[in-house]
């Protein structure tokens, strides 16, 4: 029976085809779509999200604005329950809301070797420990911009050398520059020397972050420059309010492409039943039980839609994976990338919609009236 | 005891406001390997008789018993299975599908029976082969003449080896010359292969190649005396 199916829908090759086109091009935007929340939620949650926090100067949004001091680092190390204090200079080419958006981080490079969970893929720690203006690049910005070890990289007044690309667990990482602290704080236009934009404060294993939090504002109160501080998922969450407004708008889109893909297959599974009603009543005069004839059309609508579904999941992978995707704003951004999430989650979208797609037609030829359609011309 | 049974069989339908009694307390038996041609004018009720004995309609009354079974009480999915088993059918327009080859058209019931993928192929083979189209086999229905058409629908009816083999007007959508080689395939079917026919026709020619033929007129059967 599963060569009947396959020759039927061949028999239909142009309905077939912009069905599964149809089906492929709404899987491939369900899938950016959810690529776009899972960079969001990593964003927000997560062990760095949660059992870390950002020092800002209070009522200050994008990088160039929040300066504070650098020796904050020592009376924030004091807190009880602060296991390490990394100041942060950051450089963003654009403070708005952007899909190419260039974010550099100044810090130590010692601690960026020992604090941040990334890992270089190409050149070597020495190399950009020993070179002033040597930078390791973010895997989704070397995409982006075409980046390898070796190469020079301009932007603004910046001008580095890529010593190597890197790739993290955290994927909101991978589109960040890391550089030497004082190289980004000697940069023209920035003059920030003994300033930095944030603090990063790693917690121990027992603090309460909010608790904490609340401690270094108190502690820095007396200070030249007043701080907000919060848990890194919070902060980054607020620095993109707007973007998260319009992500979380969004997944309204990823649900209508599943309707789309849903109406789709329906109306071919429905328009192919119907134009062959007289068969189904022939299959089941020499035998063919209803539920067969059910499970005939439900595997057709299903195999329509898993072909469409799995061509547009496999393509918005690859693309999420050689792209490099990412938006930001104000110094965060969120990383597209592919997971195996997306492709779990896609496939079984596309299983369960054609399966849905096929219930009416399936039970409109489970049920056909034998005689009734033997009839018709 | 025979091996079709029709038992105070009624059968009516709505037209309108009007209600037609085709079939009123019929009682029909046909026995094993015989060939009953059933004929009548339009409309009284003979593809209905038909299709009540094949299981693809139910009577409003009565009961149908072919081979002690009674399918008036069999569920809708008993009924495919008997079907499946007990019962070919023949129709007038041929009704193959277009997309599967005549290989595959014939292969189609055998598909519900449990048999080895060995045994399904000896049984098509021998369908074809009894009905003339091995050389055909991998023809798709577009490619086939309608009585080449019409001979894969007979072979498709008796692959599974049925108990009965019911033929709606076997030979109205073919020409003359096509009919008749038609008729003596299922002449030869029938005693060759003892195959229990029960053939519905308005042609008088067709009828008589029946061992028995049975006019049906107001509700009621007439036998007619062979010719």
């Amino acid at each position: 029976m599963i060569s009947y199916i396959l020759k039927t829908l061949w028999r239909h090759r142009t309905r077939t085809l912009l069905t599964v086109t149809g089906a492929a091009v709404a899987m491939f935007v369900f899938c950016f779509v959810g690529s776009v929340q899972e960079g969001l939620n990593h964003l927000t949650t997560g062990s760095d999200a949660e059992r870390s926090l950002i020092v800002f100067q209070e009522n200050r949004f994008c990088p160039t604005t929040s300066r504070l001091p650098e020796d904050y680092a020592d009376k924030i190390q004091e807190v009880a329950g602060v296991r390490e204090v990394m100041p942060i200079q950051v450089w963003t080419n654009n403070c708005r809301a952007s899909l190419d958006i260039v974010v550099f981080n100044g810090a130590a490079p010692e601690q960026i070797q020992k604090t941040r969970p990334i890992k270089l893929t190409s050149g070597t720690w020495q190399q950009f420990t020993s070179q002033r203006d040597a930078a390791i690049v973010g895997r989704n910005v070397a995409q982006r911009r075409g980046l390898k070890s070796g190469d020079q990289f301009s932007i603004g007044d910046i001008s580095v050398k890529v010593a190597g690309i890197f790739e993290s667990t955290v994927p909101s990482e991978e589109n960040l520059i890391y550089t030497s602290l004082v190289f980004l704080q000697y940069t023209r236009g920035l003059d920030a020397a003994g300033l930095v934009t944030q603090h990063e404060v790693l917690l121990t294993q027992d603090a309460d972050p909010d608790r904490v939090a609340n401690e270094i504002d108190a502690t820095l109160r007396a200070g030249s420059v007043a701080t907000k501080t919060r848990r890194k998922g919070a902060f980054q969450s607020n620095t993109l309010s707007d973007l998260v407004d319009l992500i979380g708008f969004a997944h309204w889109l990823g649900y209508a492409c599943v309707g789309l893909v849903l109406s789709l297959v329906a109306t071919t599974t429905v328009m192919s039943v119907q134009d062959r009603i007289k068969e189904y009543a022939v299959l089941q005069t020499i035998g063919v039980r209803p539920m067969r004839a059910m499970r005939m059309v439900l595997t057709e609508s299903t195999t329509l839609c898993l072909i469409g579904g799995l061509a547009g999941t496999l393509f918005a992978l690859t693309t999420l994976g050689v792209g490099g995707f990412a938006i930001g704003a104000e110094g965060a951004t969120i990383a597209f990338r592919p997971s195996l999430g997306l492709a779990i989650s896609g496939t079984i979208v596309s299983l369960i919609v054609g399966l849905a797609a096929g219930l009416a037609p399936a039970i409109q030829a489970a049920t056909v009236p034998i005689v009734h359609s033997l009839r018709q011309a | 005891m025979a091996l079709v049974e029709l038992r105070k069989v009624c059968k009516s339908f709505r037209k309108g406001d009007e209600t037609i009694t085709p079939l009123d307390h019929v009682d029909l038996d046909i026995e094993a390997g015989e060939f009953v041609s059933l004929m009548g004018p339009s409309g009284t009720g003979k593809s209905t008789l038909l299709n009540l004995v094949s299981g693809i309609d139910r009577p409003d009354s009565g009961t149908i018993i072919v081979d002690g079974i009674e399918v008036t009480k069999l569920s809708r999915s008993k009924l495919a299975d008997w079907r499946a088993a007990n019962l070919g059918y023949i129709f007038q327009s041929h009704n193959l599908i277009p997309v599967l080859t005549a290989y595959e058209n014939v292969e189609l019931p055998t598909l519900l029976l449990k048999l080895s993928s060995r045994q399904r192929q000896q049984r098509v083979d021998l369908a074809l082969e009894a009905v003339g189209l091995s050389d055909r086999a991998e023809h798709y229905p577009r490619q086939l003449s309608g009585g080449q058409e019409q001979r894969v629908g007979i072979a498709r009816a008796i692959v599974a080896h049925p108990k009965v083999v019911v033929a709606d007007e076997p030979t109205g959508s073919l020409d003359l010359e096509t009919g008749d080689q038609v008729q003596v395939l299922l002449q030869r079917l029938n005693q060759e292969l003892n195959i229990t026919m029960l053939m519905v026709t308005h042609d008088n020619d067709v009828a008589s190649i029946a061992s028995r033929q049975l006019v049906l007129d107001r509700g009621k059967f007439l036998e007619k005396a062979r010719s």
